[in-house]
């Protein structure tokens, strides 16, 4: 729960534009879509573990 | 000086979001909530202490409504969380979907209170 989660976030986010522009104008679409599909995928499993966190701590404070 | 680490991660998911918004407007998206989080965790710890100053409250007034009021607090701030996240990334339909669940959920939650207070009120009247 620290902030370079937010870097390692902006980073996997721009790799991915990138390769994203890359394939795209190389003419793969679909290995385009792919490789955002799995930087989504990566990024999503990073915040649901942080959120779960997140909703436990609150859980335990308030013992809701 | 705990306000300057929650404005400075502020500022931060501002700037990561900004960038990510005109590549991809999901991780945009995802950055927003991981921020939201580390924001919410920091203010989360100066929130326990005066959680424990109310349960100390609760200790000699034993009062079961201290209980449901601090329960009522933390869904409406897990509430205020999604919904400001929905608003800002401009699906407000959403937001009021959760934000009429968290009423809903409230509402219930008050019954007990709500029904003593009528208790005791139609006891006070003649």
């Amino acid at each position: 729960m620290d902030v370079n989660l937010l870097f390692k976030i902006a980073g996997i986010g721009i790799i991915v534009a990138v390769l994203h522009q890359i394939l795209s104008k190389a003419g793969r679409e679909d290995q385009a879509m792919m490789t955002t599909l799995a930087g989504m995928i990566i990024v999503l499993t990073i915040v649901i573990k942080e959120i779960s966190e997140l909703f436990q701590t609150v859980r335990t404070v308030f013992n809701l | 000086m705990e306000i300057i680490k929650i404005i400075g991660v502020g500022f931060i998911t501002l700037i990561v979001t900004i960038m990510l918004k005109q590549y991809r407007k999901e991780f945009a998206f995802l950055a927003i909530l991981m921020g939201g989080a580390i924001i919410l965790f920091l203010s989360l710890d100066t929130l326990t202490g005066i959680i424990d100053f109310v349960r100390s409250l609760n200790e000699n007034y034993n009062n079961a409504f201290i209980s449901i009021l601090l329960k009522i607090t933390g869904i409406s701030i897990l509430t205020e969380y999604a919904v400001s996240i929905c608003k800002d990334s401009g699906e407000s339909s959403i937001a009021n979907k959760i934000d009429f669940g968290g009423k809903i959920i409230v509402i219930s939650m008050s019954i007990p209170v709500i029904s003593t207070a009528l208790e005791s009120l139609t006891k006070l009247l003649p």
